[in-house]
């Protein structure tokens, strides 16, 4: 009883600071974030109740919501595939008996930790229209590259591209579940005649499946929260707007911070924070139940 | 003892260091107040005259000691909207610099100044030596909210020598669109292994810079007079729109989308610009050999005018505490010979009497005709001020402009699509506001 | 184990190769610039190395342009946000894996659950708080949430550790009369070291490479960090070559690129092999 009590008292002097962080940097702003979103307030004035109209402004009107979610879906669509195979590939090579595993592991996970405002500014100058890496490159081989960065059509591939060097999150996980496949079962089906593809889709494929949807959620929610790759790209373009050209790589991350810090619609874009974090939550919890076996959060 | 103590000495330790750390994370970097001295914090754009602004601040406080001056520079990249997030956080500098582009953007936070202006007529020079366009353009709604510091306006400018070596006589003044397309076309040349392409014009991208010099020349405008509707859809403003897609899908004048050269006009691979930085002077006179020279825009279909003039300068906040003490320094650096240092570096004058005196000037620096540049006031005006004007230009309407460069729309279509999503916007967020 | 004939294994070679190539060229690149003059930068074709490297591209990023400061207050926002971390995390950590409490799995389950919420979704209302309290334009945004047990993934990763730490361990230091506090200070977090130099690494990645807050809340130049510099000094050189259409000076933009890159490196190669195992068993990503 004596004990139970003091262990209470111990757990709120400890986790107290954790609980009210939770309190004060996530719980209100929430719930406040909720309230803002169903008014008008453009700062000069206090927030007043407008219903739905945020939502439908978004939903109707808004010329920048639906490209953001565009921008956002395609660079999804287009991006994770590849990220997650070049992750799985690199993990099934570094699977294999090779020397200085470590090295390659630290090599091929590098660029993923490098600040995405540097990368951006670094690739911004590498696919220049006039004068970059590429078109010089290129030029050389005879071919009049496009004008990458600048073009519509070419900017939001030109990003597309860029992420492709941060697979190294996935790839490492990967590498932890390849390892953890039984080498066992890898020898029986060997003698059985089973080749390298038939044992990679009959053996390793069905035992990681599980995280690969986990990364490929991961991913998603990765892509939902792109801001500073972009923000960098238009900055390093020199674009009088972030997000451009003509909204090409308008992410819906970056189109958020616009409309709140840009031109200060907080409403608007309370709005699209909590659309934001209803997909995130429904996200989060379909890869709870689906990736309960692999990832133990709780007890 | 010792056991016991050196934990605690540690922990003595990271509690100071912490304690040091909070209060440098917190603490404004103001110096604390002497009695006597009002201090007045200025925000300024960084810019190429960073030494001017401190000599002038230090000749300001050696001439009124009871005054101090806190210099806070803040970096480009969005610099006004950075302004108005210190606004929304009521921690707006006493005096900032902004241009009559952001004025109603930023009219909320900013002072009027007009009792100020019309008490110290007489000293400021407000009614007697500025431009007649520079007084309308800092006015919003018969108020004055910015005085002028320096202002840009569109021009034609020009490489003397690629004229000379093409026969052709320079750009005059009564040029129309036609001129200057029949002028480009022959200065065109395209390029080959060897040479790279050199353009008789170049087309301003991913702005509004050019593109509404050519809208407004044909007669168009971006809004009804009340700021409620947008009226790029209309037909004298789509064929504005037009004549900037064609430049180079037509006419062939100036490179396809997205391949500007990089500095075409000052690597000379580019023979007539269309443009309003003044501050590219100095830039342009220290290349040696490029003999450039300005004169006002070709004419439009419908009138000459159309030209973008923008006017910088100083702005006071509605909650500074010392706006008596911030206009002072607004009046130090809006005099004469403050002006003229400013001028020095490559600015148009908003004053008549800096500009008559440096036409006067023997062997001044390019351009020859400067005072084309001053004529052209008559042939430009301000953009429209209206609270949402950034936003709509560069988030909306821009979007559809992009399009159409790259053959995605015709004019018509980025007209029309433009106008109803800017109708659209007007009507939730404009409008309806309180 | 089979033996690998000599080609299948020369492919294996190859194929990693090529793509540690890939992978680095952007750097390799971006260092080169770096050491390279400006008109090596303008040159068509393009001078693929500098004839001579320019390492004082390097002194004028630095000190020309005052940039060390930003270098500075980077390392000031990093230290205080490690710092906070490490002394809040430890003892959150602590309760979550050793006591028991009502409300404990609700509120470990909430912690959690912010992991994947973007910083995009609070930040309206945190603004209008941190501007209410007067803190806009300090550090005071960066730092304090830190303080307050902010990096969950840090508590979570910590209470993994700690969890395997046997109980007996505790026991005996109570009886001999040791505090709770003195436990977790001088023989849990001693014992934990890997876990806590992982935190300080992670957290240390999250607070130097961040762009989306600073750029929020730091509105001076005097005060910005590296990632808001970069951006700055890329702007500013516009208007310094004239207007928002002027050349960009690529040399010192990448020597203050490979300047903000170069710790992040240094701290990864000391410590990679320990923060990929980590990475790999607590699947959760940057």
């Amino acid at each position: 009883m004596n004990r139970s009590r003091g262990e209470t008292l111990w757990f709120w002097l400890f986790a107290g600071p954790a609980v009210a962080g939770l309190l004060a940097f996530n719980v209100w702003p929430m719930l406040y974030s909720l309230w803002l979103s169903f008014c008008r307030y453009e700062v000069l004035a206090p927030p007043e109740f407008i219903g739905l109209q945020n939502y439908r402004y978004l939903f109707t009107h808004d010329p920048a919501f639906w490209p953001s979610v565009r921008v956002t879906l395609v660079f999804t669509v287009a991006n994770l595939p590849l990220a997650i195979a070049g992750a799985l590939g690199f993990a099934l090579l570094l699977n294999q008996p090779v020397r200085g595993r470590g090295f390659w592991r630290a090599v091929f996970f590098l660029p993923s930790i490098l600040p995405q405002a540097a990368f951006a500014v670094v690739f911004g100058y590498i696919f220049q229209a006039d004068g970059g890496l590429l078109n010089r490159a290129l030029a050389l081989a005879g071919i009049q590259g496009a004008a990458w960065t600048t073009s519509p059509t070419w900017a939001l591939p030109v990003l597309i591209v860029v992420s492709l060097w941060s697979f190294g999150y996935p790839m490492v996980i990967f590498l932890a579940a390849l390892q953890d496949v039984p080498r066992e079962l890898h020898e029986a089906a060997h003698i059985d005649g089973a080749d390298g593809w038939a044992r990679f889709r009959h053996i390793t494929l069905p035992l990681i499946s599980p995280i690969i949807f986990f990364n490929v959620v991961m991913g998603v929610i990765g892509a939902l929260k792109v801001f500073d790759l972009a923000y960098a790209f238009s900055v390093s373009q020199a674009q009088p707007m972030p997000g451009g050209p003509a909204r090409a790589t308008l992410f819906y991350g970056l189109n958020l911070y616009q409309q709140a810090f840009g031109f200060f619609h907080l409403g608007l874009a309370s709005a699209m924070a909590w659309l934001l974090f209803a997909f995130i939550a429904a996200l989060t919890y379909v890869n709870f139940r689906a990736g309960r076996r692999w990832v133990h959060y709780g007890d | 003892m010792s056991s016991l103590s050196r934990p605690l000495l540690a922990w003595v330790t990271i509690a100071a260091l912490a304690a040091l750390g909070f209060w440098w994370a917190g603490h404004r970097r103001e110096p604390a107040p002497r009695p006597g001295v009002t201090e007045i914090s200025w925000y300024v754009l960084i810019n190429p005259l960073r030494e001017v602004y401190e000599a002038q601040v230090a000749e300001f406080e050696r001439r009124h000691p009871e005054y101090r001056v806190r210099i806070v520079w803040v970096p480009g990249t969005e610099y006004n909207v950075r302004l108005k997030t210190l606004a929304a956080a009521h921690q707006l500098p006493d005096l900032f610099y902004t241009g009559d582009v952001w004025l109603s953007y930023l009219m909320p936070f900013t002072r009027d100044l007009s009792d100020f202006a019309r008490r110290d007529a007489a000293e400021t020079g407000l009614d007697t030596d500025y431009f007649p366009e520079i007084r309308r353009a800092m006015q919003l709604d018969g108020k004055i909210y910015i005085l002028p510091e320096h202002v840009n306006v569109s021009l034609l400018y020009y490489n003397r020598r690629m004229f000379r070596e093409a026969n052709l006589p320079e750009p005059s003044a009564e040029w129309t669109w036609d001129d200057y397309v029949r002028a480009a076309q022959r200065l065109t040349r395209p390029g080959d292994e060897h040479h790279p392409a050199i353009w008789g014009s170049s087309r301003m991208e991913g702005w509004w810079g050019e593109w509404l010099i050519f809208v407004r020349q044909a007669g168009g405008k971006v809004f009804t007079p009340d700021g409620h509707r947008c009226l790029l859809d209309s037909p004298a403003a789509i064929a504005g729109l037009r004549f900037y897609l064609e430049k180079s899908t037509r006419y062939g004048i100036s490179a396809p989308a997205g391949f500007e050269p990089v500095n075409g006009f000052v690597n000379q691979r580019v023979a007539m610009v269309i443009g309003g930085h003044t501050n590219f002077w100095t830039n342009y006179n220290q290349v040696t050999d490029l003999d450039w020279d300005v004169q006002i825009l070709p004419a439009g279909p419908a009138r000459r005018a159309g030209g973008e003039l923008a006017i910088a300068g100083y702005s006071i906040s509605r909650e500074s505490r010392h706006p008596e003490a911030a206009w002072e320094l607004v009046k130090f650096l809006t005099r004469p010979e403050a002006i003229a240092q400013v001028v020095a570096h490559g600015q148009l004058s908003v004053r008549r009497s800096v500009a008559e005196a440096v036409m006067r000037q023997p062997g001044r620096a390019n351009p020859h005709q400067l005072e084309a540049a001053y004529r052209q006031f008559a042939y430009a005006e301000p953009i429209p001020h209206h609270p949402h004007y950034i936003e709509i230009m560069l988030q909306i309407v821009q979007a559809e402009v992009d399009r159409m460069v790259i053959g995605e729309l015709t004019p018509e279509e980025a007209g029309r699509r433009a106008a109803a999503d800017v109708n659209a916007f007007l009507d939730t967020f404009h409008r309806a506001a309180p | 184990m089979h033996r690998r004939p000599a080609l299948a294994s020369l492919a294996l070679y190859a194929a990693l190769g090529l793509g540690a190539f890939v992978m680095l060229a952007p750097l390799a690149w971006m260092l080169l610039t770096s050491l390279k003059t400006y008109p090596e930068i303008l040159r068509n074709p393009p001078a693929w190395l500098p004839a001579r490297p320019q390492w004082g591209n390097y002194a004028t990023v630095l000190g020309g342009f005052a940039y060390y400061r930003f270098f500075l207050n980077s390392v000031f926002v990093a230290v205080m946000v490690i710092a906070g971390t490490i002394l809040t995390c430890c003892p959150a950590a602590y309760a979550f894996a050793f006591y028991e409490t009502r409300f404990k799995g609700l509120i470990f389950g909430a912690l959690l659950s912010t992991l994947m919420l973007p910083a995009q979704v609070t930040v309206i209302p945190l603004f209008r708080a941190f501007a209410g309290l007067g803190w806009v334009d300090t550090y005071l945004p960066l730092i304090v949430p830190a303080w307050l047990g902010g990096n969950v993934f840090g508590i979570f990763l910590l209470r993994q550790f700690f969890r395997t730490i046997p109980r007996s361990f505790l026991e005996a230091a109570r009886i001999d009369g040791a505090s709770e506090w003195t436990i977790l200070w001088q023989l849990v977090v001693p014992m934990s070291r890997p876990a806590v130099l992982t935190v300080a690494v992670f957290t240390f990645l999250w607070s130097w490479n961040d762009l989306f807050n600073p750029l929020v809340y730091l509105q001076s130049e005097s005060l910005a960090t590296l990632p808001v510099g970069l951006l700055y000094f890329i702007a500013r050189a516009e208007q310094l070559t004239g207007g928002s259409f002027g050349q960009v000076p690529w040399h010192l933009v990448m020597a203050l690129a490979a300047v903000m890159v170069a710790p992040v490196v240094l701290v990864f190669v000391l410590v990679q092999r320990r923060f990929v195992e980590s990475v790999a068993s607590s699947g959760v990503k940057g």
